[in-house]
């Protein structure tokens, strides 16, 4: 597995041990990529801060709270109205955002008072919402505002609130990897075992590592509710603070973005011997297998197999539909951190893709060593990837569509790839059955667009074919395949709806009296 | 006295209409041809403003990171800098100009940008890309300071005052347009055209709104050159459009080179481009062409079709940039309707002095609010707690949801409007404007009446 050197990245030596192209039966012990280590200046690189990491990623998906960073308007500005983690209260938390507004005055004299002054006014303006979580900043932490101290404050003198803090800035570290690692901690440290819950049923786990990017985390609630499980918690996507102060509680923790959140799930282990079971919600056989890990962990597989049949039968003729029309087509899979290795085996198994690249912006080796052994031979691996290396890869690469963020997005689409956001998706929810085949939709309709082939033109250069009014993705995509594909009454396309959230939303569930008595695990 | 001019009661900020100066000098920046930014600070300050910038636009834009990590917020980065500059110099061999621009971070850490452009003008440029032409331009934006307005007004005057340098008379005029979108500076040098000026535009950013080629692009980027930027200084007047946003720089060549200078008014609606027209051919000589009397009659036409069947009384609120919010409320009395609530989004000191602001507190005769250092909670908070109703929002994206949750038609314009496809190629200034704006304007107001089933059948016989 040689490393990979990019002619862009030759003038910078330390970039050569962060890409390698995996070679002929080889594995990740021939070689890996060097991984969250410092940026390099002036690189372009896509990497964000350990601020965003906390809070934008990890604090704000978090549904009945006030979201407030303590430093100037813009960190707050920044992260605002940039990711699709909806909730079930009205996206509260996407819609309102908090700053201290932190001025010049406040940089030499401290904004200690001036921070007392915006969580009681924050808490007047939104009377029902009583819990608030706050966020450091460059600019507070350099200054050195004793934010635990005001937040301390505040509740001993208004004792129906609660305040959690997080001391994550910007420069915390080489990505926003360390916020997320800061923000894991800082909870579990102070609001984990804070308030006790009520338990309604024999078989109770905590949802770790999950951000309900459009829906997901209803999806997969909605399996568990159908098994009798209790979801004592979300970390965080619709996730309520105090359901997350009572975490000590579950049975169970089950941990799907191990990137982000496996920190919490360790420490729930070492202190309160939680065990920790990853699940992966993305993809038929993934998504199979983690139920029946689940079933299996509380003696109840025959209600994860009912689901997992039930829903196999309903979505696989639609999921096989598109690996027909799937299949060899090339991918960058080009995401943030997990989703290289949750995505990376599974679209090549389930959709017929061959990735021929991943990369991770803010991954550890760790994510490289699972992303690695899931690739195939001749993928492209590339930590902390910069603007020139990914349009060097694509070039190479030629791929057929890249699943990355939105901005690297408008890249590829200038040299005419096609794109799907791996972080906020297209048409999600990604995660279950139906969202997988959503997923493979969203794949199909990118590749297939008529108006994006349009664009591989040059009208100065090219006979024009006349005959051609328009074309149809099916009319492109069913081109070249056998009449017992295209005519199979056993495939179909998508029959969903646009929306699949709002229904699940009120939904109620077979009831499963609890066999144990209920108190304190 | 029926205007009142206000500063927002609360000391904290409940969603923001603005962000913070770095994102300004970004927005100046990126306008510049073989430019790329280099944004002292952490990487959360550049990769958030891209992503901004290309939410906005739907197209991608080069800047670069001095990463700061925590060793540099304690022992000092300045080496990063002088690294991310060497760095972007061997990888761009194109880029000729590389502005740096501070944050707060590296601000209160007092990094010395100015110290590190010397060394390097003395050092490595001389060393390492003798025979290259490169500018380096240190810009101070901390975050803890004005806001995206100031962070742009900084930035142009700082280049504009690095490269300006008196030559020969050009016989053009520079024209500072402020933060404006392609359709508007597609607009401006359209009536320049008419009236047959040639006119030194700062900056160039039509080409953001880039074209899909079968050759493949991959970025967006501005097209004002260093020899634009240079004879700046040769221009046979000056006209900036906006106060706050290219005002320091138009000052800086009026002290520095007794260049004629004009600021403002922005030229939103028929009135204020007149004024735009006069005070060109005030600078230059020229008559205002007949070209242009039948485009402003276009317009004229079009909005006399609206303003007092559909515009008359209608209450607007309006929040932005400042002198966006004051040109679109000008305009909104010129159609016969009532802006009663303009929210400016940072606490300039000049404000309450503004003249505009203070014609509007001498002859506005119904009840109307001016707030400075406004957020958008001041805007919720007075439909949702405190009774204010409205028929019309004017303003960027990031207000959306109050439109949304209090069922009233908005009308998208500024920076950002991400919720919209393709604003940035339609202009607010000028004629052209004038008329988008208007039947902008009446086209919400028309299928809100059709959603809410108010007098929708009016329409019938329009």
């Amino acid at each position: 597995m040689p490393y990979h050197k990019f002619k862009c990245s030759e003038c910078i030596p330390e970039r050569e041990k962060h890409a390698v192209v995996k070679g002929p039966g080889e594995d990740i012990t021939s070689a890996l990529p060097l991984g969250y280590l410092n940026t390099i200046p002036g690189s372009i690189s896509e990497r964000g801060c350990a601020y965003c990491g906390a809070k934008h990623v990890i604090g704000t998906p978090m549904k009945d709270v006030i979201h407030m960073s303590h430093g100037p308007v813009g960190c707050t500005y920044d992260t605002w109205q940039t990711k699709r983690y909806i909730s079930d209260n009205d996206n509260f938390q996407l819609k309102y955002t908090y700053a201290t507004d932190m001025k010049e005055k406040h940089i030499i004299f401290g904004a200690e008072k001036l921070l007392k002054q915006n969580i009681i006014e924050a808490f007047k303006a939104f009377p029902s919402i009583k819990r608030m979580t706050l966020y450091q900043t460059c600019a507070s932490a350099l200054i050195g505002d004793d934010i635990n101290a005001i937040a301390a404050e505040v509740m001993e003198e208004m004792p129906e609130v609660d305040i959690f803090v997080c001391n994550s800035p910007g420069f915390g570290g080489p990505s926003q990897s360390g916020g997320h690692h800061k923000i894991n901690i800082a909870w579990i440290n102070q609001k984990v075992g804070n308030v006790e819950p009520k338990i309604t049923s024999d078989y109770v786990i905590n949802y770790v590592g999950e951000y309900n990017i459009q829906g997901d985390q209803e999806v997969m609630v909605d399996y568990f509710k159908k098994m009798g499980i209790q979801v004592l918690s979300t970390f965080t996507g619709n996730g309520s603070y105090d359901d997350l102060r009572s975490m000590h509680r579950a049975h169970l923790n089950v941990l799907e973005c191990a990137r982000s959140a496996e920190y919490i799930c360790n420490e729930l282990k070492v202190r309160y011997g939680t065990p920790r079971l990853d699940i992966d919600g993305f993809g038929f056989e993934p998504m199979s297998a983690s139920l029946r890990k689940v079933g299996l962990f509380f003696g109840i597989e025959d209600r994860a197999q009912a689901i997992i049949d039930e829903e196999t039968a309903k979505w696989k003729p639609e999921l096989e539909w598109y690996k027909e029309r799937l299949k060899g087509k090339k991918v960058c899979l080009w995401p943030g951190g997990s989703k290289l290795w949750h995505w990376a085996h599974v679209i090549h198994d389930e959709m017929g893709l061959e990735v021929v690249s991943v990369y991770t912006k803010f991954g550890h080796q760790g994510d490289m060593e699972k992303g690695i052994s899931r690739c195939e031979e001749g993928t492209l691996a590339i930590d902390d990837p910069n603007e020139l290396e990914g349009l060097e890869a694509m070039e190479m690469l030629k791929p057929d569509i890249i699943f990355t963020g939105k901005r690297p997005g408008e890249v590829a689409k200038k040299i005419r790839v096609p794109y799907l956001n791996a972080h906020a998706y297209h048409n999600g929810p990604w995660k279950g059955y139906e969202g997988w085949v959503r997923f493979a939709r969203d794949i199909y309709n990118a590749i297939y667009s008529p108006i994006h082939q349009l664009s591989l033109v040059d009208i100065s250069k090219e006979e024009i074919p006349t005959e051609t009014k328009f074309l149809t993705q099916k009319m492109i995509s069913d081109m070249n395949l056998s009449e017992e594909v295209t005519s199979s009454k056993d495939l179909r396309e998508y029959t969903g709806k646009y929306d699949i959230i709002s229904e699940l939303r009120g939904k109620t569930y077979p009831d499963f009296p609890a066999q144990k008595k209920l108190s304190a695990v | 006295m029926q205007c009142e001019v206000k500063n927002k009661e609360r000391v904290g900020v409940i969603n923001p209409i603005l962000t913070c100066q770095p994102c300004g000098a970004q927005y100046a920046s990126i306008g510049i041809k073989e430019c790329i930014g280099i944004v002292h600070g952490g990487q959360g300050c550049v990769m958030f403003v891209r992503l901004l910038f290309s939410q906005h636009f739907k197209e991608s834009f080069e800047l670069a990171s001095s990463s700061l990590h925590e060793d540099g917020a304690v022992f000092g980065a300045t080496h990063r800098v002088e690294e991310a500059v060497d760095v972007l110099l061997m990888r761009y061999p194109h880029v000729k100009v590389i502005p740096i621009i501070s944050t707060c971070s590296t601000e209160v850490i007092g990094d010395d940008i100015d110290g590190v452009v010397l060394k390097l003008n003395s050092g490595l440029l001389k060393e390492k890309y003798a025979g290259r032409e490169v500018h380096l331009i240190p810009i101070h934006s901390p975050s803890f300071k004005g806001s995206m307005v100031s962070g742009y007004d900084v930035a142009v005057k700082d280049i504009v005052s690095h490269f300006a340098k008196k030559d020969k008379p050009n016989g053009k005029i520079n024209l500072f347009t402020g933060w404006v979108n392609p359709g508007d500076v597609t607009a401006l040098k359209h009536l320049l055209t008419e009236i047959q000026v040639d006119a030194t535009v700062l900056f160039e950013i039509e080409s953001f709104d880039s074209p899909l080629m079968p050759d493949g692009n991959s970025v967006s980027y501005g097209n004002t050159t260093i020899e634009d930027l240079t004879e700046t200084a040769d221009a046979l007047g000056t006209i900036a459009l906006n106060r706050y946003e290219g005002g320091q720089a138009a000052k800086y060549l009026e002290n520095e080179f007794d260049i004629p200078t004009i600021i403002g008014p922005t030229p939103i609606g028929i009135r204020n481009t007149d004024i735009f027209l006069q005070n060109v051919k005030k600078i230059t000589g020229k008559p205002i062409p007949a070209s242009l009397v039948r485009e402003r009659g276009i317009a004229l036409d079009a909005l006399t079709d609206l303003t007092h069947m559909f515009f008359a009384d209608k209450k607007v609120a309006i929040y932005g940039n400042a002198d966006l919010v004051i040109g679109l409320a000008e305009f909104c009395l010129d159609l016969e309707m009532k802006p009663v609530l303009l929210l400016l989004g940072d606490d300039n000191t000049s404000y309450p002095n503004d003249p505009r602001i203070k014609a509007l507190q001498e002859n506005v005769s119904f009840e109307m609010e001016v707030i400075m250092n406004a957020d958008l909670w001041e805007l919720e908070n007075r439909i949702k707690n405190e009774g204010l109703e409205l028929d019309l929002i004017l303003g960027h994206s990031k207000g959306r949801f109050i439109s949304i949750d209090y069922n009233i038609p908005m009308v998208r314009v500024g920076f950002p409007t991400y919720d919209r496809a393709g604003l940035y190629r339609h202009p607010v200034v000028g004629y052209a404007g004038a008329t988008w704006l208007g039947e902008e304007i009446a086209n919400t107001l028309f299928t809100d009446m059709e959603y809410k089933k108010n007098k929708e059948w009016v329409l019938n016989v329009w």
